[in-house]
């Protein structure tokens, strides 16, 4: 009962500190977090995925840039000076027909992804990158090309979240300060709405697909069907994700959704934890905090080195703290960060309800 | 920049924490609205007027450059010469009795990376002499108009640049710098109506935004462009040069890498294509010069530059590869560093012209900026950053690959703007 008490406190402290953060915190601290917030829906959606269903997907950062430019389109003014396209549609609705956009996209694929298991879908999704980059370089009309185009800032009933200071007890509130809460909603909506879905029947329908899908079967699950349906689900997630990252960036890139980034989301749910929401965040955290953190202190830490001076440059320190955290999840903590001692009150409820996920998530089954 | 102070260790209830949360703010209003219109600031002891980066005894800039990424090589040799400077620029006494500082933030080329440092130095740096990455510097052009205010000079020359009054390119666009190319080659090449030239480009800006500039050029001259879309990953260039050659071009433009200008004019030379080739200054790169291409590319290939090749004998640049070669035995001569020096002095010469103003804001730098309308640089172009919706110069050096020049480069052709790089059209 007393361990029950001190997770509701921890939660509570949490919320309150994650609450008060935008009065303190300065603009870089507040975007990195925005940006940490997006990878964290994107990367539940990844989880649900590859770790709760065992597919291998590579495409994720094509469905974020569906999410990104499908936001831009919808909601960018039509027929600007810029000759691009835009529909110029409410903020809001735009950002919902993006994330349903991203669905639908991956509703087409879902076909596929229906019928191919694990490493293999992994394989075929890797063309959707390519499809992806050749399209954002080449469409100009819709994606401004190599230098992408400006993102419409969001408004809710007038409330818009741009660079206008909005006065909030002294402290004025620019786009990061709202995107912060915005994110913080998101992102909760979103965890809440995957463990839902993970303690229903359907999580126990897709674990019970990753773990042996002939018996799956018999049991009367459809085995296509829902393989299908959670990719659409995850791909929903990235473009949400993928609306998020571009009210961020105040201005959407093509270069930055290629295979790199599908790679990082990866590491995300294996660093974090494969299989469960909290393993998401926090590797979503870990990934994204690292390389701002190693290069705005270059300075200071040992055996990085300042750029320019020789060394181990912050970029590649990152790279390294990345493929040795992979390692290290995969030979001594199967179930990632996620697992660790340190947030037992998390760990708890984790053990308690969701399937305890183990190194054969990513396997083929025979 | 926002509130400095950080949240208290309080006891683990909600309403004390958030009644702290409250106070707090109340009390840190002023803080804020310091930077919210980075026009008013303080006043130096001397009085000059300041605002971000400037304090009584140092001047802060940003370098948001890289290092890990596709363009590492540029990079280094940018914010090495960067670096040189500054170190001579204290050594010598600073700028307006002030040190300078360099704040190096490596992004690796990538977005999340590079917006977050553009982020985190803004508040804290009086001016960018170095943005690496042309994607990168569009996507923040909006605060930069918008709220920041601050003078940067982009180590890329595409001209979706141009149009602030903030960001200044040092040297001629892409676009320009092809059609002072192509110019070159109907001179000297003698190409003449219904010819047809090759240009092989890399998609994205760079090569689009120099196609820009080969398509005017070739239109007026009466030429046609045989085009060759690349990716940067793409290094062979056997099926570009044999499309080319069956189409019998006259001359080929390379407005991509190093290696793929090595590829084009080797393949072009082993197949017995012997025309003149011709890139932009981005596709040389000494190593290039020891690969096996080496005889085909000192046979016919030359560069258009914006300035004076590292192995120049004239102007500042002796002085610079000297030194250099001194601060960073071990360094790679070339034209980064020219081209990463030649910025950052130009900016320092913005903000000696501020401070004689007595106005070291960002605002007034960005005004002393525009007052450089005949500026040499010593590095063989005159500039003039008075109209931001043109290059600060339209003229380009005609080089040639040499094995014993430091750099491997040697002047062809002294600076000049062609007729048509003043009749290009801008909007």
């Amino acid at each position: 009962m007393s361990e029950r008490l001190t997770s509701r406190l921890g939660w509570l402290l949490g919320g309150v500190v994650l609450l008060a953060m935008p009065f303190y915190l300065e603009r870089f601290w507040l975007q990195a977090g925005v940006f940490a917030m997006a990878a964290a829906i994107g990367a539940i959606g990844l989880n649900l995925l590859t770790g709760s269903a065992g597919q291998l997907s590579l495409a994720h950062a094509f469905f974020l840039a569906v999410g990104a430019y499908g936001y831009c389109v919808f909601a960018g003014d039509s027929g600007s000076a810029t000759g691009l396209t835009g529909w110029g549609l409410p903020p809001v609705l735009a950002a919902v027909l993006a994330v349903a956009l991203a669905g639908a996209v991956g509703g087409l694929f879902s076909p596929i992804a229906g019928r191919v298991r694990g490493p293999y879908l992994g394989i075929a999704t890797l063309a959707l990158i390519f499809i992806g980059q050749h399209v954002l370089l080449n469409a100009h009309d819709l994606t401004g090309g190599f230098n992408g185009r400006a993102v419409p800032p969001l408004s809710v009933f007038g409330f818009a979240f741009d660079d206008s200071a909005t006065v909030v007890a002294g402290v004025p509130f620019r786009s990061m300060e709202k995107l912060w809460y915005l994110g913080l909603a998101l992102l909760a909506a979103g965890a809440l709405f995957a463990r839902g879905v993970l303690r229903g029947r359907p999580g126990r329908a897709i674990n019970a697909i990753r773990d042996h899908q002939t018996a799956a079967g018999v049991i009367g699950i459809p085995v296509a069907r829902t393989r299908g349906a959670i990719f659409v689900l995850s791909s929903m997630y990235a473009g949400l994700a993928g609306v998020l990252l571009a009210l961020a960036f105040q201005h959407a890139v093509p270069g930055y959704f290629g295979i790199v980034l599908s790679l990082e989301y990866l590491a995300m749910i294996v660093i974090g934890g494969l299989g469960t929401v909290s393993g998401a965040v926090i590797g979503a955290a870990f990934v994204t905090l690292i390389p701002q953190v190693l290069t705005k202190y270059s300075e200071s830490l040992p055996l990085v080195s300042a750029p320019g001076t020789g060394g181990v440059a912050p970029g590649e320190a990152s790279r390294y703290l990345y493929g040795a955290a992979v390692v290290a999840a995969v030979l001594f903590l199967p179930g990632g960060l996620a697992r660790l001692p340190v947030p037992r009150w998390a760990r708890k409820g984790a053990r308690d309800k969701a399937p305890a996920p183990t190194s054969r998530n990513m396997e083929v089954s025979t | 920049m926002s509130i400095r102070h950080r949240p208290g260790r309080g006891p683990a209830v909600a309403a004390p924490a958030a009644a702290g949360v409250l106070a707090l703010s109340l009390t840190a209003c002023s803080g804020k609205a310091d930077d919210s219109d980075g026009g008013s600031g303080g006043e130096g002891g001397d009085g000059v007027a300041t605002d971000i980066g400037v304090t009584d005894d140092t001047i802060t800039l940003g370098a948001l450059t890289d290092m890990t990424g596709p363009y590492a090589t540029l990079g280094a040799s940018v914010t090495q010469a960067q670096q040189l400077w500054v170190k001579q620029t204290n050594e010598a006494g600073g700028i307006c009795d002030r040190r300078i500082e360099l704040e190096v933030r490596d992004h690796a080329y990538d977005a999340e990376q590079a917006v977050s440092a553009y982020t985190e130095l803004t508040p804290r740096v009086l001016a960018f002499p170095q943005f690496i990455g042309s994607p990168y510097v569009v996507a923040v052009k909006d605060r930069v108009d918008g709220q920041d205010h601050v003078l940067i000079t982009p180590q890329a020359w595409s001209a979706s640049l141009l149009g602030s009054e903030y960001i200044h390119m040092v040297g001629p666009t892409y676009d320009i710098e092809t059609v002072n190319a192509v110019s070159y080659l109907a001179e000297e090449y003698g190409l003449s109506e219904g010819d047809s030239i090759g240009h092989v480009f890399f998609e994205g800006d760079y090569g689009e935004n120099a196609l820009e500039g080969s398509r005017y050029a070739a239109g007026e001259l009466g030429l046609t462009v045989e085009e060759q879309r690349i990716r940067p990953t793409d290094e062979d260039m056997t099926a570009q040069v044999t499309a080319l050659a069956r189409e019998g071009v006259s001359a080929i433009v390379v407005s991509a890498g190093p290696r793929q200008a090595a590829s084009v004019a080797g393949v072009a030379a082993a197949s017995g294509l012997e025309v003149p080739i011709i890139g932009n200054n981005s596709a040389f790169a000494p190593q290039i010069l020891e690969t096996d291409a080496a005889p085909a590319l000192l046979a016919s290939y030359h560069v258009a530059s914006p300035g004076l090749p590292i192995g120049a004998d004239e102007g500042a640049v002796p002085d610079l590869a000297e030194a250099y070669t001194a601060e960073y035995p071990d360094a790679l001569l070339d034209n980064g560093v020219v081209a990463g020096y030649n910025s950052i002095s130009l900016v320092g010469r913005a903000i000696e012209t501020a401070c004689e103003a007595g106005d070291l804001t960002r605002q007034g730098v960005a005004d002393a900026m525009a007052t450089l309308t005949a500026e040499d640089d010593g590095f063989g172009a005159v500039h003039d950053f008075s109209d931001p919706a043109n290059p600060s110069t339209l003229a380009s050096y005609i080089l040639r690959p040499d094995e014993s020049a430091p750099g491997g480069l040697v002047v062809e052709r002294e600076a000049a703007a062609s007729d048509l790089a003043q009749s290009f059209p801008r909007e």
